[in-house]
């Protein structure tokens, strides 16, 4: 039972996770992304039709990716060559891709809103011969598909990226003091435009999950505000890898308990608000007592 | 082999001529709008000459922007600092120019190494894993210059760089750039406090309204004889006007306010202002004035002291309560504070005294009489305007400033703080605004003057208080023959 719990934790997290690490960036280098639920759902689909169409996998991420990372471009360019309002793009993409993808089921394949296709390719498990029969340890590590262990191994790769390497330095240069970083010949809307692609493809990637890892079928709700919960995991991680990590996480808890709960008298549509709940209730909870130990300090 | 930079007619600046030898500081100083800015964007490329040339090392040259100027060895250190905040000090040093490893890695050995080098080089040390953020103002400022270094300037532009160090860290600063002078670097250094110029420089050229006043080295330079060229004759002579002052009616006592950067902008200020006398207020621009009008309107908090309109003490009261008391306030920024220019012409005239009884009822406007209202008193003030009801931006700049002060003398308050009353007017403007003052005053009407044009101070005044560095250095009276010390004064000398 608790095993089964972890185990549904960490697969729920993962799409969070990716899309945050994406939007982290974005936010680093000066964009905060709210259009990453649209990349999210975009991903879903292509993935989905790919891993169908392909029955390759790695092809079906790597079009998802591709369609995110396009949609980034596309919303940075609106922001920065077109100086658009970010929070206004970002609500015109979440808004236009959900109409866009609901008018592509239709036409071209006569469902409203969900799309069933055959012999997808889901991503592989990876049983890890030894630990998977561990308790907790097992269920923790194992079992797991590719793209799970990508996100979480991308956590100290976006803290070791943004620390250590030149690309980070500059991403944090253009996004935190964009007038000095043009004033010593960098080109911060170049570098915004390179993390809103990034943003993008890891929310394709984190949608492509959610239709081939996850559920193997396609809905107009897959995403179910993932992307507007991976922006509440960077932004109460204050932009730092590890703790956004842990954000994504709890969201990811709450989801699989959320699941567990279902058909247990509780309506399932109240059920399924818990984790979105929680998530209020825990990052309430989590400023409020780090507001008083600023108080208590000063 | 020198460094020749000319600029021939550059309109912006007005035929601005001038050349800096290499391995000299070479200061640029004028008052404020003397173009210094102008010229400093030019050298940067972030602004380019209508007419006329920037030659380095006797090559024409066009900068296409900052990274440009850079890229030909021209750095500038502004005024607000360009350095990013997050990153620590070495991080900044290296921004854009990072030594490297592999895998996009930045070599923090090498970039340490470049950074012990330029303290070395600098007689400097900086905490290089401080957050910009964290390190003291003059640090920043050090940083800045070394930046310039490591990335390989000769020619390092510094923008009022004593503005924001205190004086010990101005004389490390002096001593600094002899230092990068004597190793061969060109400084070109703005400023308008003539004690620091003629301690760093080695030649001066003074810029007055866009011109250059003259060139010379500092050696056959003084103070009197700069602010002299700095501020020019003063040609108006004041009239000595017989006639007694009343009461006071604003009265502050050891003023103490902050600017906005949290520096001192006033200290320990005293001033009395009576029934029936202008007081005018001269200064260089950034001495206080505007904390000085901040504090009397009450547009921001004082830190210490008390301010007295008549018998009240208002040093607690907002503008709406001071104004309630007989205050009126001209502001200097007219499209942004004085006017509503998208409003129409009568809402200006009225907004302020809408609430007065004859004006509304019950939270009502009564339109019928606000209308005659406003077309009787900008018929006296002679507004000329199409109708009341367009917005007042269809007006020109001097009858808009006619609208204000309209309004602001409307229903005699007890004082007016005039702050640049005829900026951007015409001159038949200026005559009439500065009549509408001159009758307020002989009304009994108290005046606040704070003008940067030291003509019109001259002109109206009855006592003029001569502020530098948010203290009072002195006071001329209306046709007392110290009216030439005020030059002086305003650059921190004491009167003779």
């Amino acid at each position: 039972m608790i095993d089964n719990i972890i185990h549904a934790a960490i697969v729920m997290t993962t799409p969070v996770l990716l899309a945050a690490l994406g939007g982290l960036v974005n936010r680093v280098g000066g964009l905060v992304n709210i259009g990453l639920d649209s990349m999210m759902l975009a991903g879903a689909l292509i993935g989905l039709m790919l891993a169908s169409q392909t029955g390759s996998w790695p092809s079906a991420l790597a079009g998802a990716a591709l369609v995110g990372g396009l949609l980034g471009l596309l919303m940075s360019l609106c922001v920065t060559r077109l100086q658009a309002d970010e929070i206004i793009v970002g609500l015109g993409f979440n808004i236009a891709v959900a109409g866009l993808v609901r008018f592509f089921l239709k036409s071209a394949y006569g469902s409203s809103g969900t799309l069933s296709l055959p012999d997808v390719a889901r991503l592989p498990k990876i049983d890890i011969p030894g630990i998977a029969d561990v308790p907790l340890l097992g269920a923790i590590v194992s079992g797991h598909d590719p793209l799970t262990w990508a996100a979480w191994i991308l956590v100290p790769v976006t803290a070791w990226f943004l620390k250590e390497t030149r690309a980070g330095l500059r991403l944090r240069a253009a996004g935190a003091a964009p007038q000095a970083a043009r004033a010593l010949g960098l080109s911060p809307l170049n570098i915004r435009d390179a993390s809103t692609v990034f943003a993008g493809a890891m929310s394709g990637l984190a949608g492509a999950f959610l239709s081939i890892g996850v559920v193997g079928i396609f809905n107009e709700g897959i995403t179910a505000g993932r992307g507007f919960i991976a922006l509440a995991a960077f932004y109460f991680g204050r932009n730092r890898p590890w703790l956004t990590a842990a954000c994504a996480l709890l969201f990811g808890f709450f989801d699989a308990f959320q699941i567990r709960l279902q058909g247990r008298g509780v309506p399932a549509e109240l059920v399924q608000t818990l984790p979105y709940a929680m998530v209020i209730v825990v990052l309430t909870a989590m400023a409020l007592s780090a507001r008083r130990r600023k108080l208590r300090g000063a | 082999m020198s460094v020749t930079r000319r600029f021939g007619s550059v309109v912006a600046n007005d035929s601005i001529d001038f050349r800096a030898q290499r391995g000299t500081v070479h200061a640029i100083v004028g008052g404020n709008g003397a173009g210094k800015s102008t010229l400093m964007r030019i050298l940067q490329g972030m602004d380019r000459p209508d007419e006329g040339v920037v030659l380095v090392d006797g090559f024409p040259t066009v900068f296409f922007g900052p990274a440009d100027a850079f890229d030909r060895g021209i750095g500038m250190v502004h005024q607000e600092f360009m350095l990013v905040p997050g990153l620590s000090l070495l991080e900044n040093l290296v921004l854009a120019h990072e030594p490297m490893l592999g895998l996009d890695r930045i070599d923090r050995t090498r970039a340490l190494d470049a950074a012990h080098a330029l303290e070395a080089q600098a007689g400097v040390t900086l905490d290089w894993d401080l957050a910009v953020e964290d390190a003291p103002v003059h640090v920043r400022q050090i940083l800045e210059i070394l930046r310039l270094l490591y990335r390989g300037a000769d020619v390092l532009i510094l923008d009022e760089p004593t503005a924001v160090l205190a004086p010990a860290q101005v004389r490390e600063l002096i001593v600094l750039l002899r230092k990068l002078r004597d190793e061969g670097r060109t400084i070109l250094f703005i400023s308008h406090k003539l004690d620091e110029v003629l301690a760093v420089a080695d030649d001066i050229t003074v810029l007055r309204g866009g011109k250059v006043v003259g060139s010379l080295p500092a050696a056959q330079a003084d103070k009197a004889k700069l602010a002299e060229m700095m501020i020019g004759e003063i040609l108006a002579r004041p009239q000595a006007r017989p006639g007694a002052v009343g009461r006071p009616v604003l009265n502050l006592v050891s003023v103490t306010a902050s600017d906005s950067r949290g520096r001192a902008g006033l200290s320990g200020f005293d001033l009395t202002v009576h029934a029936g006398e202008i007081v005018g207020i001269a200064g260089v621009a950034g001495n206080g004035q505007d904390e000085l009008v901040a504090a009397v309107t009450g547009l921001s908090r004082t830190d210490c002291g008390s301010i007295r309109l008549g018998d009240v003490d208002v040093t607690r009261l907002s503008l709406r309560e001071r104004r309630a008391l007989g205050l009126a306030f001209l502001s200097p920024d007219r499209a942004g504070e004085g006017l509503c220019l998208q409003a129409t012409i009568a809402e200006n005239t009225i907004s302020g005294h809408h609430r007065r009884d004859e004006f509304s009822a019950g939270g009502t406007l009564k339109r019928g009489v606000i209308a005659r209202h406003v077309e009787a008193l900008l018929d006296r003030y002679a507004v000329k305007r199409g109708s009341s009801t367009l917005p007042a931006a269809s007006l020109s700049g001097g009858n808009q400033q006619r609208v204000a002060v309209a309004r602001e003398l409307y229903g005699n308050p007890n004082i007016l703080v005039a702050c640049q009353p005829t900026r951007g007017v015409d001159i038949r403007g200026i005559a009439f605004i500065h009549q509408c003052l001159l009758d307020y005053r002989d009304r009994g009407g108290a005046v606040l003057l704070v003008s940067e044009e030291l003509d019109e101070l001259v002109t109206l005044s009855d006592r003029i208080i001569v502020i530098y560095d948010g203290r009072v250095t002195g006071e001329v009276r209306r046709g007392s023959a110290e009216i030439d010390e005020i030059g002086r004064m305003m650059l921190g000398q004491a009167a003779a």
